[in-house]
Protein backbone atom coordinates (compact mmCIF):
# COMPACT_ATOMS: atom_id res chain seq x y z
CA UNK A 1 0.00 0.00 0.00
CA UNK A 2 2.84 2.40 0.99
CA UNK A 3 4.60 1.35 -2.54
CA UNK A 4 1.66 2.41 -4.72
CA UNK A 5 1.21 5.99 -2.80
CA UNK A 6 5.42 6.78 -3.15
CA UNK A 7 4.79 5.58 -6.81
CA UNK A 8 1.50 7.02 -7.41
CA UNK A 9 1.44 10.87 -5.45
CA UNK A 10 4.27 12.30 -7.49
CA UNK A 11 2.84 11.38 -10.72
CA UNK A 12 -0.74 12.53 -9.33
CA UNK A 13 1.66 16.34 -8.54
CA UNK A 14 2.64 16.48 -12.04
CA UNK A 15 -0.16 15.50 -13.34
CA UNK A 16 -1.81 17.94 -11.71
CA UNK A 17 0.59 20.80 -11.57
CA UNK A 18 0.56 20.44 -15.60
CA UNK A 19 -3.30 20.58 -15.36
CA UNK A 20 -2.93 23.83 -14.06
CA UNK A 21 0.19 25.18 -16.29
CA UNK A 22 -1.90 24.39 -19.06
CA UNK A 23 -5.44 25.86 -18.03
CA UNK A 24 -3.65 28.88 -17.14
CA UNK A 25 -2.73 29.32 -20.50
CA UNK A 26 -5.75 28.73 -22.16
CA UNK A 27 -7.15 31.30 -19.90
CA UNK A 28 -4.74 34.37 -20.77
CA UNK A 29 -4.39 32.92 -24.72
CA UNK A 30 -7.64 32.01 -25.82
CA UNK A 31 -9.22 35.26 -25.41
CA UNK A 32 -6.29 36.67 -27.53
CA UNK A 33 -6.97 33.90 -30.24
CA UNK A 34 -10.08 33.76 -30.52
CA UNK A 35 -9.92 37.69 -31.34
CA UNK A 36 -6.94 37.81 -34.00
CA UNK A 37 -9.47 34.97 -35.82
CA UNK A 38 -12.13 37.51 -35.75
CA UNK A 39 -9.61 40.00 -37.50
CA UNK A 40 -8.07 37.31 -39.77
CA UNK A 41 -11.60 36.80 -41.29
CA UNK A 42 -12.32 40.35 -41.21
CA UNK A 43 -9.27 41.21 -43.41
CA UNK A 44 -9.79 38.24 -45.60
CA UNK A 45 -13.32 39.46 -46.41
CA UNK A 46 -12.33 42.92 -46.98
CA UNK A 47 -9.89 41.49 -49.45
CA UNK A 48 -12.32 39.77 -51.07
CA UNK A 49 -14.59 43.56 -51.85
CA UNK A 50 -12.10 45.88 -51.57
CA UNK A 51 -15.00 48.68 -52.92
CA UNK A 52 -16.49 47.97 -49.76
CA UNK A 53 -16.80 50.77 -47.71
CA UNK A 54 -19.61 49.27 -44.91
CA UNK A 55 -18.69 46.49 -42.59
CA UNK A 56 -19.21 43.60 -44.05
CA UNK A 57 -22.62 41.51 -42.81
CA UNK A 58 -23.26 38.14 -42.82
CA UNK A 59 -26.40 37.36 -45.03
CA UNK A 60 -26.81 33.87 -44.07
CA UNK A 61 -25.71 30.70 -43.28
CA UNK A 62 -25.56 27.23 -45.92
CA UNK A 63 -24.21 24.36 -46.02
CA UNK A 64 -22.11 22.06 -48.62
CA UNK A 65 -20.80 18.73 -47.30
CA UNK A 66 -22.71 18.58 -44.29
CA UNK A 67 -20.78 20.96 -43.15
CA UNK A 68 -22.18 24.94 -42.56
CA UNK A 69 -20.91 28.07 -43.96
CA UNK A 70 -21.67 31.59 -44.20
CA UNK A 71 -22.00 33.99 -47.07
CA UNK A 72 -21.83 37.84 -46.89
CA UNK A 73 -23.08 40.82 -48.81
CA UNK A 74 -20.44 43.68 -48.90
CA UNK A 75 -22.18 46.63 -49.36
CA UNK A 76 -20.70 50.85 -50.10
CA UNK A 77 -22.98 53.19 -48.81
CA UNK A 78 -25.76 51.05 -48.90
CA UNK A 79 -25.63 49.67 -52.63
CA UNK A 80 -24.23 46.14 -53.04
CA UNK A 81 -20.90 45.95 -54.24
CA UNK A 82 -19.92 42.01 -53.72
CA UNK A 83 -21.62 38.78 -52.65
CA UNK A 84 -19.29 36.59 -50.78
CA UNK A 85 -19.21 33.13 -49.96
CA UNK A 86 -17.61 30.64 -47.82
CA UNK A 87 -17.41 27.01 -49.73
CA UNK A 88 -15.22 24.02 -49.92
CA UNK A 89 -14.74 21.26 -52.07
CA UNK A 90 -13.25 18.13 -51.85
CA UNK A 91 -10.07 17.60 -53.40
CA UNK A 92 -7.26 14.73 -53.32
CA UNK A 93 -6.32 14.67 -49.75
CA UNK A 94 -8.45 17.25 -47.93
CA UNK A 95 -10.92 19.67 -48.01
CA UNK A 96 -10.51 23.05 -49.69
CA UNK A 97 -11.55 25.78 -48.08
CA UNK A 98 -12.33 28.83 -49.81
CA UNK A 99 -13.68 32.09 -50.38
CA UNK A 100 -15.48 33.31 -53.59
CA UNK A 101 -16.59 37.06 -54.55
CA UNK A 102 -19.11 37.93 -56.82
CA UNK A 103 -19.66 41.07 -58.36
CA UNK A 104 -23.25 41.80 -58.64
CA UNK A 105 -23.26 41.24 -62.14
CA UNK A 106 -23.23 37.43 -61.03
CA UNK A 107 -19.71 37.17 -62.48
CA UNK A 108 -16.46 36.20 -60.02
CA UNK A 109 -14.51 38.47 -59.19
CA UNK A 110 -12.12 36.58 -56.75
CA UNK A 111 -11.24 33.20 -55.73
CA UNK A 112 -9.45 32.84 -52.74
CA UNK A 113 -8.27 29.47 -51.16
CA UNK A 114 -8.04 29.62 -47.09
CA UNK A 115 -7.47 26.42 -46.24
CA UNK A 116 -6.26 23.46 -47.81
CA UNK A 117 -4.03 19.89 -47.13
CA UNK A 118 -3.51 18.83 -50.67
CA UNK A 119 -0.01 16.81 -51.97
CA UNK A 120 3.01 19.07 -51.96
CA UNK A 121 4.48 19.34 -55.29
CA UNK A 122 1.11 18.45 -57.21
CA UNK A 123 -1.98 18.77 -55.42
CA UNK A 124 -1.02 22.34 -54.24
CA UNK A 125 -0.17 23.85 -57.30
CA UNK A 126 -4.09 24.88 -57.34
CA UNK A 127 -2.90 27.45 -55.13
CA UNK A 128 -0.89 29.50 -58.20
CA UNK A 129 -2.26 32.53 -59.45
CA UNK A 130 -2.25 31.17 -62.81
CA UNK A 131 -4.78 28.53 -62.24
CA UNK A 132 -6.80 30.38 -59.72
CA UNK A 133 -7.13 33.76 -62.27
CA UNK A 134 -9.32 31.74 -64.59
CA UNK A 135 -11.99 31.89 -62.16
CA UNK A 136 -12.05 35.23 -62.62
CA UNK A 137 -15.09 36.97 -64.91
CA UNK A 138 -16.53 34.01 -65.43
CA UNK A 139 -20.31 33.36 -64.93
CA UNK A 140 -21.67 29.98 -63.66
CA UNK A 141 -22.29 28.52 -66.83
CA UNK A 142 -19.04 28.72 -67.87
CA UNK A 143 -17.49 27.16 -64.42
CA UNK A 144 -16.43 23.63 -65.92
CA UNK A 145 -13.52 21.51 -65.65
CA UNK A 146 -11.71 20.54 -68.78
CA UNK A 147 -8.69 18.98 -69.30
CA UNK A 148 -6.69 20.42 -71.77
CA UNK A 149 -6.67 24.19 -73.43
CA UNK A 150 -9.63 26.58 -73.20
CA UNK A 151 -10.00 30.05 -72.90
CA UNK A 152 -13.59 29.82 -72.04
CA UNK A 153 -13.81 27.38 -69.15
CA UNK A 154 -11.32 26.21 -66.51
CA UNK A 155 -8.30 24.21 -67.27
CA UNK A 156 -7.19 21.75 -64.76
CA UNK A 157 -3.71 21.74 -63.60
CA UNK A 158 -1.92 18.99 -65.19
CA UNK A 159 -1.00 16.13 -62.72
CA UNK A 160 -3.61 17.74 -59.65
CA UNK A 161 -6.65 16.73 -61.31
CA UNK A 162 -8.67 15.82 -58.18
CA UNK A 163 -7.53 19.09 -56.53
CA UNK A 164 -8.50 21.04 -59.63
CA UNK A 165 -11.98 19.74 -59.15
CA UNK A 166 -12.74 20.08 -55.90
CA UNK A 167 -11.96 23.92 -56.49
CA UNK A 168 -13.84 23.76 -59.17
CA UNK A 169 -16.88 22.43 -57.39
CA UNK A 170 -16.59 24.58 -54.10
CA UNK A 171 -16.29 27.64 -56.38
CA UNK A 172 -19.36 26.27 -58.52
CA UNK A 173 -21.84 25.21 -55.34
CA UNK A 174 -20.86 28.71 -54.06
CA UNK A 175 -21.78 30.42 -57.30
CA UNK A 176 -24.67 28.77 -57.42
CA UNK A 177 -25.75 29.81 -54.37
CA UNK A 178 -25.37 32.97 -54.89
CA UNK A 179 -27.20 32.87 -57.99
CA UNK A 180 -29.71 31.60 -56.28
CA UNK A 181 -29.80 34.43 -53.16
CA UNK A 182 -29.25 37.65 -55.45
CA UNK A 183 -29.51 36.69 -58.91
CA UNK A 184 -33.02 37.56 -59.88
CA UNK A 185 -32.45 41.03 -60.35
CA UNK A 186 -29.69 39.84 -63.26
CA UNK A 187 -31.71 36.88 -64.65
CA UNK A 188 -34.78 39.46 -65.60
CA UNK A 189 -32.51 41.46 -67.05
CA UNK A 190 -31.04 38.85 -69.42
CA UNK A 191 -35.08 37.28 -69.67
CA UNK A 192 -35.59 41.04 -71.22
CA UNK A 193 -32.40 41.09 -73.64
CA UNK A 194 -33.92 37.72 -74.87
CA UNK A 195 -36.81 39.34 -75.24
CA UNK B 1 28.93 10.81 -18.45
CA UNK B 2 28.81 14.43 -18.02
CA UNK B 3 30.88 15.09 -15.46
CA UNK B 4 34.07 14.79 -17.83
CA UNK B 5 32.77 15.81 -21.05
CA UNK B 6 32.87 19.85 -21.55
CA UNK B 7 29.66 21.08 -22.51
CA UNK B 8 31.15 22.37 -25.68
CA UNK B 9 31.86 19.10 -26.42
CA UNK B 10 28.08 17.98 -25.48
CA UNK B 11 26.94 20.56 -27.45
CA UNK B 12 28.61 19.45 -30.84
CA UNK B 13 27.43 15.53 -29.73
CA UNK B 14 24.23 16.83 -30.78
CA UNK B 15 24.81 18.35 -33.90
CA UNK B 16 27.27 15.82 -35.45
CA UNK B 17 28.50 12.90 -33.16
CA UNK B 18 24.90 11.88 -32.43
CA UNK B 19 22.86 13.46 -34.73
CA UNK B 20 19.43 12.66 -34.05
CA UNK B 21 18.13 12.07 -37.75
CA UNK B 22 21.48 11.55 -39.36
CA UNK B 23 23.38 9.50 -36.79
CA UNK B 24 20.46 7.92 -33.98
CA UNK B 25 17.77 7.76 -36.60
CA UNK B 26 15.43 8.41 -34.53
CA UNK B 27 12.67 10.70 -35.31
CA UNK B 28 12.44 9.84 -38.92
CA UNK B 29 8.66 9.90 -39.11
CA UNK B 30 8.64 13.47 -39.14
CA UNK B 31 12.09 13.99 -40.76
CA UNK B 32 10.49 12.63 -43.54
CA UNK B 33 7.10 14.06 -43.37
CA UNK B 34 7.78 17.32 -43.28
CA UNK B 35 10.66 17.99 -45.27
CA UNK B 36 9.25 18.57 -49.01
CA UNK B 37 10.25 22.22 -48.72
CA UNK B 38 12.66 24.08 -46.57
CA UNK B 39 10.66 26.25 -44.75
CA UNK B 40 8.11 23.52 -43.23
CA UNK B 41 11.81 21.39 -42.01
CA UNK B 42 13.07 24.49 -40.37
CA UNK B 43 9.32 25.78 -38.56
CA UNK B 44 9.46 21.91 -37.23
CA UNK B 45 13.04 22.19 -36.15
CA UNK B 46 12.44 25.54 -34.22
CA UNK B 47 9.31 24.04 -32.36
CA UNK B 48 11.13 20.73 -31.86
CA UNK B 49 14.23 22.61 -30.59
CA UNK B 50 12.04 24.40 -28.13
CA UNK B 51 10.26 21.92 -26.76
CA UNK B 52 13.49 19.81 -26.09
CA UNK B 53 15.21 22.16 -24.55
CA UNK B 54 12.30 22.73 -22.01
CA UNK B 55 11.10 18.99 -21.97
CA UNK B 56 15.00 18.47 -20.94
CA UNK B 57 15.22 21.45 -18.20
CA UNK B 58 11.48 19.99 -16.38
CA UNK B 59 13.27 16.08 -15.94
CA UNK B 60 16.27 17.37 -15.46
CA UNK B 61 14.86 19.70 -12.06
CA UNK B 62 12.31 16.53 -11.38
CA UNK B 63 14.25 14.27 -11.74
CA UNK B 64 15.03 13.20 -8.26
CA UNK B 65 11.00 13.36 -7.68
CA UNK B 66 10.07 11.32 -10.65
CA UNK B 67 9.58 7.47 -9.68
CA UNK B 68 11.70 5.57 -12.08
CA UNK B 69 8.90 3.46 -12.17
CA UNK B 70 6.21 5.50 -13.66
CA UNK B 71 8.71 7.67 -15.24
CA UNK B 72 7.48 7.20 -18.78
CA UNK B 73 4.10 8.35 -18.60
CA UNK B 74 6.01 11.78 -16.32
CA UNK B 75 8.19 12.28 -19.18
CA UNK B 76 5.22 12.23 -21.80
CA UNK B 77 3.00 14.19 -19.85
CA UNK B 78 5.76 16.74 -19.31
CA UNK B 79 6.74 17.10 -23.09
CA UNK B 80 3.03 17.61 -23.59
CA UNK B 81 2.62 20.30 -21.25
CA UNK B 82 5.62 22.25 -23.26
CA UNK B 83 3.94 21.06 -26.36
CA UNK B 84 0.18 22.69 -25.52
CA UNK B 85 1.98 25.94 -23.86
CA UNK B 86 3.37 26.52 -27.00
CA UNK B 87 0.73 25.81 -29.61
CA UNK B 88 -1.83 27.73 -28.16
CA UNK B 89 0.75 30.55 -27.07
CA UNK B 90 1.67 30.38 -30.68
CA UNK B 91 -2.22 30.31 -31.70
CA UNK B 92 -2.63 33.77 -30.11
CA UNK B 93 0.33 35.74 -30.69
CA UNK B 94 2.00 34.34 -33.65
CA UNK B 95 -0.83 33.91 -36.10
CA UNK B 96 1.11 34.00 -39.03
CA UNK B 97 3.83 31.29 -37.74
CA UNK B 98 1.28 29.22 -36.44
CA UNK B 99 -0.91 28.93 -39.42
CA UNK B 100 2.50 26.65 -41.04
CA UNK B 101 3.38 25.20 -38.09
CA UNK B 102 0.05 24.56 -36.31
CA UNK B 103 -0.24 21.22 -37.62
CA UNK B 104 3.51 19.90 -36.65
CA UNK B 105 3.28 21.21 -33.23
CA UNK B 106 0.96 18.76 -31.76
CA UNK B 107 2.76 15.63 -33.29
CA UNK B 108 6.11 16.66 -31.05
CA UNK B 109 4.58 14.98 -27.68
CA UNK B 110 5.03 11.44 -29.80
CA UNK B 111 8.44 12.38 -31.14
CA UNK B 112 10.84 9.67 -30.16
CA UNK B 113 13.80 11.71 -29.99
CA UNK B 114 12.24 13.87 -26.89
CA UNK B 115 11.35 11.04 -25.00
CA UNK B 116 14.48 8.97 -25.14
CA UNK B 117 16.59 12.30 -24.95
CA UNK B 118 14.74 12.68 -21.34
CA UNK B 119 15.39 9.15 -20.58
CA UNK B 120 18.78 8.77 -22.02
CA UNK B 121 20.29 11.91 -20.80
CA UNK B 122 17.92 14.41 -18.55
CA UNK B 123 17.32 11.91 -16.32
CA UNK B 124 20.60 11.20 -15.58
CA UNK B 125 22.19 14.74 -15.23
CA UNK B 126 22.08 18.05 -13.72
CA UNK B 127 20.51 21.13 -15.15
CA UNK B 128 23.24 22.81 -17.35
CA UNK B 129 24.23 19.93 -19.33
CA UNK B 130 20.50 18.61 -19.89
CA UNK B 131 19.99 22.10 -21.05
CA UNK B 132 23.10 22.31 -23.36
CA UNK B 133 21.92 18.49 -24.70
CA UNK B 134 18.80 19.68 -25.46
CA UNK B 135 19.54 23.06 -27.37
CA UNK B 136 22.63 20.67 -29.07
CA UNK B 137 19.72 17.53 -30.13
CA UNK B 138 17.08 20.66 -31.11
CA UNK B 139 19.90 22.17 -33.67
CA UNK B 140 21.23 19.14 -34.76
CA UNK B 141 17.48 17.94 -35.34
CA UNK B 142 16.74 21.26 -37.38
CA UNK B 143 19.73 21.43 -39.37
CA UNK B 144 19.04 18.05 -40.23
CA UNK B 145 15.60 18.80 -41.25
CA UNK B 146 16.94 21.86 -43.40
CA UNK B 147 19.44 19.68 -45.35
CA UNK B 148 16.49 17.57 -46.01
CA UNK B 149 14.34 20.20 -47.30
CA UNK B 150 17.02 21.86 -49.30
CA UNK B 151 17.48 18.46 -50.90
CA UNK B 152 14.38 17.69 -51.60
CA UNK B 153 12.62 21.36 -52.40
CA UNK B 154 15.32 21.47 -55.25
CA UNK B 155 15.05 18.03 -56.92
CA UNK B 156 11.13 17.84 -56.33
CA UNK B 157 10.16 21.58 -57.29
CA UNK B 158 13.15 23.14 -58.35
CA UNK B 159 12.96 25.52 -55.60
CA UNK B 160 14.23 26.57 -51.91
CA UNK B 161 12.01 28.26 -49.17
CA UNK B 162 9.33 28.36 -51.89
CA UNK B 163 11.03 30.70 -54.03
CA UNK B 164 11.38 29.05 -57.85
CA UNK B 165 14.93 28.71 -58.52
CA UNK B 166 15.34 26.22 -61.95
CA UNK B 167 12.04 26.39 -64.24
CA UNK B 168 12.01 22.86 -64.25
CA UNK B 169 10.98 20.04 -61.46
CA UNK B 170 14.35 17.78 -61.77
CA UNK B 171 13.54 14.21 -59.68
CA UNK B 172 9.22 14.93 -58.87
CA UNK B 173 9.29 11.72 -56.84
CA UNK B 174 11.73 13.88 -54.52
CA UNK B 175 8.60 15.30 -52.38
CA UNK B 176 6.50 12.48 -52.61
CA UNK B 177 7.17 10.48 -49.73
CA UNK B 178 9.23 7.71 -51.25
CA UNK B 179 11.50 10.92 -51.55
CA UNK B 180 11.85 11.10 -48.00
CA UNK B 181 13.04 8.18 -47.56
CA UNK B 182 15.34 8.24 -50.48
CA UNK B 183 16.34 11.68 -49.08
CA UNK B 184 17.29 10.28 -45.74
CA UNK B 185 19.23 7.40 -47.08
CA UNK B 186 21.27 9.24 -49.51
CA UNK B 187 22.00 11.80 -47.39
CA UNK B 188 23.31 9.47 -44.56
CA UNK B 189 25.19 7.76 -46.43
CA UNK B 190 26.89 10.95 -47.61
CA UNK B 191 27.59 11.71 -44.48
CA UNK B 192 29.00 8.81 -43.17
CA UNK B 193 31.12 8.68 -46.27
CA UNK B 194 32.84 11.70 -45.12
CA UNK B 195 33.30 10.97 -41.82
CA UNK B 196 35.19 7.80 -42.61
CA UNK B 197 36.65 10.07 -45.47
CA UNK B 198 37.87 13.24 -44.16
CA UNK B 199 37.42 12.66 -39.80
CA UNK B 200 38.55 8.86 -39.91
CA UNK B 201 35.52 7.81 -37.85
CA UNK B 202 33.90 4.68 -38.67
CA UNK B 203 30.29 6.07 -39.75
CA UNK B 204 27.22 5.78 -38.13
CA UNK B 205 23.47 5.68 -38.16
CA UNK B 206 21.38 3.57 -35.60
CA UNK B 207 18.62 1.31 -35.80
CA UNK B 208 15.93 3.69 -36.69
CA UNK B 209 12.44 4.67 -34.97
CA UNK B 210 9.59 6.28 -35.78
Amino acid sequence: MKNILKITLPLVAIFVVAGVIMSMTYKYTHPVKVQAEKKEKEEALKEMAPDATDPIKVAGTWSADNKPYEYYQATAGGKSVAYIAETAGKGYSSFIKMLVSLSPDMKISDVKILDMNETPGLGDQVLEKSFLDQFKGKSLSQIVLIKGETKENIQAVSGATYSSRGVTNGVKAAVQLLVDKYGAGIKAAAQEVAK
Amino acid sequence: MSNNVSLWALFKNGIFGENPVFRLALSLCPAVAVTSGVKNGFLMGVAVLFVMTMTNVTVSLLRNFINPKVRIPSYVFITATWVTVIDQVMAAYQRAVYKEMGLYIMLIVAFAIILSRAEMFASKNKLLPSFVDGIGMGLGFLLALVLLGVFREFLGKGSLWGVHILNAKPLLIMIMPAGGFFAVGLMMGWLNWIDRKFFGGTGGGGGGHH
